[in-house]
């Protein structure tokens, strides 16, 4: 899709100025402070959401004095990181130590460029859109490693090295499932994607696509997790081995990086698990199966529940996924390094490729839901 | 480029790597998350996995054997409190029975049921620490404190009991130092129905989880020789196939009265010692429904007298506390104060095997052997 | 740089006097002060109650303080749970060296504060964590309960928020540097003086009480009767296994020579197989081994299957100033029996002043036999300076390898040290 039908002040600025980079740059300008707006606009308010969940699933009440429920409990946290001391240790490679907190945020902004928000609400939208994800988010696993190896410190390392073979590693098995819902849409498109499942929710893919879909979310899930470095599979952290992980010696800003990245590739990843099989931005609609006496209710219902914009179902989802993420990591314990590694190069790897075969044989013989 | 040699570590033997790989050491402690206090172990590593292991000990010494010759002994009974805080009842236990057998103070039946009361409760609440360590270190946070939240309620009862809900100190040569409070038996009971029911959710949260059934299955073996040969006591000892138990083997107290078993495994692994816990707190409950229905009325001491002076020899007592044998040695010269007093702690003998237990293991299962051998430092350094 | 001299004086005034960094440095103070986050650090038994704390019956995290950091780098507040010991003192300093500012101590229990119930005594601990932390808040009790922690923690909260913490980066305190003297009985003598004078006053009170009432008369105060208990005979134990008499007849059928061990026997003046039978249950068999056949004896016990001695339960050492004794203590875990025996080392002849420090002992190893022994000798030698020739690792296992002298020895002198005065 054209730029130009989605940017209405791109629109004004072309028509008043009388050069055309003068719109490039403010276009430039606004879709990098609306990345920084969705990116880091709620991971304060997700790391609140995460500590309450934690507190929800232990029988504690958690953060309960700053504010009403301690809602700008993570005000302070951030405020407090801001104003640390911010320590280089001794032996360290001080270029890449302080350009890998860096890397992580990148990446995840990438990703986020591309996500449709809404109808007409999408920064970037590549005809490639699944590959240039693919791509991209790799970056994150530079960051980590850049962080382990300049630290100067054993335990580090060992994280860095950790989490980069596992990063690797889940990475295949994420990307064939991305490939999966390409090949169910026929489109690498992501704006085309979301589109390809309009109606209401037997047309999500994670339906659609009889067993397959739901076996494809579920690995996405558990790849993800590992993606994310998120308990239970945060082996480059594992507080109980490793202290702290790849970033054992970053103090102040330089971890509240690492901390704020967590979150928003975290929204990042779930944006794209609704992208993929909870139909995006479209509504939530219940199906009628064609059953005549329920068929003009469930329309008014559904007619209803589109009023909201797509933004928020977008949203919605994304919580919800999120939501999600942070039960498994409460829940969990920890399977060890190898053992994780095995699970994805002997279990999920070879269950993907069946998955994608399957998936061709769907189509072919057109096995797919109306 | 000729490599720089480095001095190895103290306590390394040097033994060659493999000529492909280069081997590091890794110091853990002795301020890490799971070494449980203050241990600091040693690691030579290749890659993740451990070569070989040597612990370092004393970062908590705190000389309490020689204090202990400038107290009287019952001043010596508040530090065992300090030795092993988890099972702080059983420690004053062995202390107070070494005075009795020197001086010969009998205890009254009321006695010893509180005491035996006393000490199954120290049991379950020390044992569900170490289910929610196992589940904590393994990355599972939420059993760590679940361990903590069952722990309350039994730490409640102490409270009421002694005022003290960690360092008790609340046995006495000849008896307990004051009756149990009227609530006592209607709380315990309650304690029982609460621990069924925590050992049922621990059981679905933790027992039956795969990964934790992968992480601790087969990882840190000790054979049933070993652990002989290494002095191991307790649940360390039990889950390797012996089934010894001071309380039928050496019955002190009351326990040739109650009828209970002596869990035993087989295997040895991690996953042993962890569900022998289990099996032991199911016998506690059972000694403590005993108890409930048994108890009399009656004094809850003997005699007390002003001042304990031991008979010139030499005396010896020993528990089963919820970590294996502890032992108390003393010997005793003339006066009001021990000559010598030796404790003899579990912990010190479960430990000692670790270097053999994690050699061929990973860091990960490092963890796991020392949350499963469920030590102390304080107690192994005193 | 002229710039930035001159800018403040600009900016910084507000309306009403205040100025505005003031109002920054507030903003900046709440967010600290609700913000701990704590080391992931405790020894001994205040970790527990520290632990207790994060526990849900209390839950710190709604202070904002359950994000427990294991790397000091991240964390703002080290709570100093359990005892410091002079070993644990260096790496301690270390963790705070590494933690980045600003940082906050607490110093939780008795230890902590002054050495607790390690004061008087003792070699080894640390009197109050102030000698080598800049402490902020101590909170006493031993070990403090959760809510005492909690109090702590607000306090700490106040004190962030009072501090000026843009225009001083932090404040850190003074770390008591001077040696540890016996402060306490100082202490003692000047609230024994405050109590001298109080006596006065209220005698004089009393006094004057008396001539403005010389009618009164005072309540009997009647005492509580305590409770009295009865003597109770004492039930010996019921050790499963061998008796001592059977131990002892298969002991001496193969080692005729050896003596029991029991000093009010006096000297065997009764002849020992008597002297086991009448000593009963609750005496466990001990007896005296000369230095020659004590390996062979060792050996002996544990490969005999009418013994099977198979798990070395302790092996210790006692000093009698004249003499060592290591005692060794076995136990049969399949058949039940306990056997002790003991060996008597002679100190060897070393000048006074080098006596303290010098190795007085030595006697062959028992850690090929059991392994156990390797641990257990090693801190008989750190603890007593005797040497176990043949151990393949002989090290001090608990003191620093350049601590001085043998703590259990009799002699063992430490400037640590501060003696009871009663």
């Amino acid at each position: 899709m054209d730029l130009s039908t989605t940017n209405f002040i791109g629109d004004l600025v072309r028509e008043y100025s009388p050069y055309s980079w003068v719109a490039s740059i403010v276009n430039g300008v606004i879709a990098i402070v609306a990345i920084m707006a969705v990116g880091v606009g709620p991971s304060p308010m997700l790391i609140w959401w995460e500590r309450k969940v934690a507190a929800f699933t232990q029988a504690r009440l958690g953060p309960m004095r700053v504010g009403p429920w301690g809602l700008l409990q993570t005000v302070c946290d951030v405020i407090k990181l801001l104003f640390k001391e911010l320590i280089t240790p001794h032996g360290a490679d001080k270029l890449l130590f302080f350009l890998a907190p860096a890397l992580p945020l990148t990446g995840s902004f990438l990703v986020l460029a591309v996500i449709p928000w809404d109808h007409n609400l999408q920064v970037a939208n590549p005809g490639m859109g699944v590959p240039f994800i693919i791509a991209v988010s790799s970056l994150g696993i530079l960051g980590t490693l850049l962080a382990g190896w300049s630290s100067n410190n054993k335990f580090s390392l060992l994280g860095a090295l950790r989490c980069g073979a596992q990063m690797i590693s889940y990475e295949v098995s994420l990307s064939l499932i991305m490939l999966f819902v390409v090949l169910m849409s026929g489109s690498a498109d992501v704006r085309e994607i979301v589109l390809s499942q309009q109606g209401n929710v037997t047309d999500w893919w994670i339906i659609k696509a009889p067993f397959l879909g739901i076996a494809a979310f579920v690995m996405y899930m558990i790849s993800a997790t590992a993606e994310l470095n998120r308990g239970p599979f945060d082996m480059s952290e594992a507080e109980q081995e490793l202290t702290a992980g790849f970033h054992t010696e970053y103090s102040s800003t330089a971890f509240a990086m690492f901390f704020l990245a967590e979150y928003i590739n975290m929204v990042a990843t779930s944006a794209l698990a609704s992208v993929f099989f909870l139909g995006g931005f479209l509504p939530f609609a219940f199906p009628d199966f064609g059953f005549a006496p329920i068929v003009g209710v469930v329309a008014s219902i559904n007619g209803a529940l589109a009023i909201l914009p797509g933004f928020f179902w977008m949203a919605g989802k994304i919580l919800f996924l999120i939501t999600l993420f942070m039960f498994f990591r409460w829940t969990y314990p920890r399977p060890r390094v190898d053992q994780l590694m095995s699970l994805e190069w002997k279990f999920l790897l070879p269950a993907n490729l069946i998955l994608l075969g399957l998936g061709a044989v769907f189509i072919a013989f057109g096995l797919i839901l109306p | 480029m000729e490599m720089v040699k480095r001095p190895l570590p103290a306590g390394f033997q040097k033994v060659s790597g493999d000529d492909n790989t280069e081997e590091y050491f890794i110091n853990m402690g002795p301020q890490h998350p799971a070494t449980h206090g203050v241990l600091r172990l040693v690691l030579r590593l290749d890659g993740e996995t451990v070569r070989e292991c040597v612990p370092h000990l004393g970062y908590i010494h705190r000389g309490i054997e020689k204090q202990a010759e400038s107290e009287t002994y019952l001043q010596y009974v508040h530090l065992t409190d300090r030795m092993d805080y988890l099972t702080s009842h059983m420690n004053n236990h062995s202390v107070c029975m070494a005075i009795e057998k020197a001086v010969g103070i009998g205890v009254p039946d009321r006695a010893e049921y509180i005491r035996v009361m006393v000490l199954e409760l120290n049991r379950i609440s020390s044992h569900l620490m170490m289910f929610g360590c196992f589940g904590g270190d393994l990355g599972a946070q939420t059993a760590l404190l679940y361990g903590f939240k069952e722990r309350e309620v039994i730490t409640d009862i102490f409270d009421e009991l002694c005022g003290a809900r960690l360092t008790m100190n609340y046995f006495r040569p000849g008896g307990v130092a004051n009756d149990i409070p009227d609530t006592f038996i209607a709380r315990v009971k309650k304690v029982i129905v609460d621990v069924e029911r925590t050992l049922e959710e621990f059981d679905r949260l933790i027992t039956g989880n795969v990964i934790i059934q992968e992480r601790s299955r087969g990882i840190g073996i000790l054979t049933r020789e070993d652990a002989i040969a290494y002095g191991c006591t307790g649940c360390v000892l039990r889950a390797s196939g012996v089934p010894y138990d001071l309380r039928k083997d050496d019955p002190y107290s009351i326990y040739d009265r109650l009828d209970f078993d002596v869990p035993t495994k087989q295997n040895g692994d991690s996953f042993d010692r962890y569900v022998i816990h289990i099996d032991e707190i199911r016998q506690s409950i059972r000694i403590l429904q005993q108890c409930i229905e048994q108890i009399p009325e009656g004094p809850y001491r003997s005699k007390e007298k002003p001042s304990y002076r031991l008979p010139a020899g030499s005396y010896y007592a020993a528990t089963e506390t919820a970590k294996g044998i502890f032992g108390t040695y003393v010997v005793a010269e003339k006066g009001d104060k021990p000559w010598r007093i030796h404790s003899r702690s579990p912990n010190f003998a479960n430990l000692s095997p670790i270097g053999k237990m994690v050699k061929g293991h990973m860091i990960a299962d490092v963890v796991t052997v020392i949350t499963t051998l469920d030590i102390l430092i304080p107690d192994i350094d005193r | 740089m002229g710039l930035m001299h001159k800018l403040p004086p600009i900016v910084d005034p507000l309306p009403g006097g205040k100025t505005m960094i003031d109002a920054v440095s507030y903003i900046i103070n709440w967010a600290r002060s609700n913000s701990i986050w704590p080391l992931t650090y405790g020894t001994s038994c205040c970790a527990i109650e520290m632990m207790a704390a994060a526990a849900p019956r209390y839950d710190i995290s709604r202070f904002g303080s359950e994000v427990f950091r294991a790397s000091p780098r991240q964390c703002d507040l080290i709570i100093l749970a359990g005892t410091i010991t002079e070993k644990m003192a260096g790496p301690l300093k270390t963790l705070y060296d590494q933690m980045s500012g600003p940082k906050y101590v607490i110093a939780m229990g008795a230890c902590t504060i002054s050495g607790g119930p390690f004061y008087y005594d003792n070699y080894s601990v640390v009197k109050g964590a102030d000698r080598i932390l800049p402490v902020d808040v101590y909170i006493p009790g031993c070990p403090p309960r959760p809510e005492a922690l909690f109090n702590g923690l607000l306090m700490l909260q106040e004190k962030i928020r009072k501090t000026e913490s843009l225009r001083n980066t932090w404040h850190e305190h003074e770390i008591y540097t001077k040696p540890a003297t016996n402060t306490w009985s100082d202490a003692a003598k000047a609230w024994d003086a405050l109590e001298k004078i109080k006596d006065q006053e209220q005698a004089e009170a009393r006094a004057k009480f008396k001539e403005e009432n010389p009618d009164y008369q005072a309540f009997k105060a009647v005492r509580v009767v305590a409770p009295a208990f009865p003597e109770v005979p004492r039930k010996p134990d019921r050790p499963r296994g061998k008796s001592n008499l059977e131990l002892w007849k298969l002991i001496q059928a193969k080692f005729p020579g050896l003596k029991l061990y029991k000093k009010e026997l006096g000297d065997h003046e009764v002849s020992d197989t008597a002297a086991v039978e009448a000593l009963g249950t609750d005496y466990t068999l001990d007896f005296e081994v000369p230095v020659d056949q004590y390996v062979a004896l060792a050996t002996f016990l544990k490969q005999t299957p009418d013994l099977s001695l198979e798990m070395l339960l302790d092996l210790t050492a006692v000093d009698f100033t004249d003499h060592f004794d290591v005692v060794v203590q076995l136990l049969s875990v399949t058949q039940g029996q306990k056997v002790f025996f003991r060996v008597s080392l002679p100190k060897k002849e070393v000048s006074p002043e080098e006596a303290p420090t010098a190795i007085l002992a030595s006697v062959p190893t028992l850690s090929g036999l059991w392994p156990a022994a390797n641990w257990k000798e090693r801190e008989v030698y750190d603890m007593f300076g005797i040497d176990f020739t043949g151990h393949p690792d002989m090290r001090r296992l608990f003191m620093e390898d350049d601590f001085v002298g043998y703590p259990l020895r009799k002699d063992f002198v430490n400037p640590n040290i501060i003696k009871r005065p009663y």
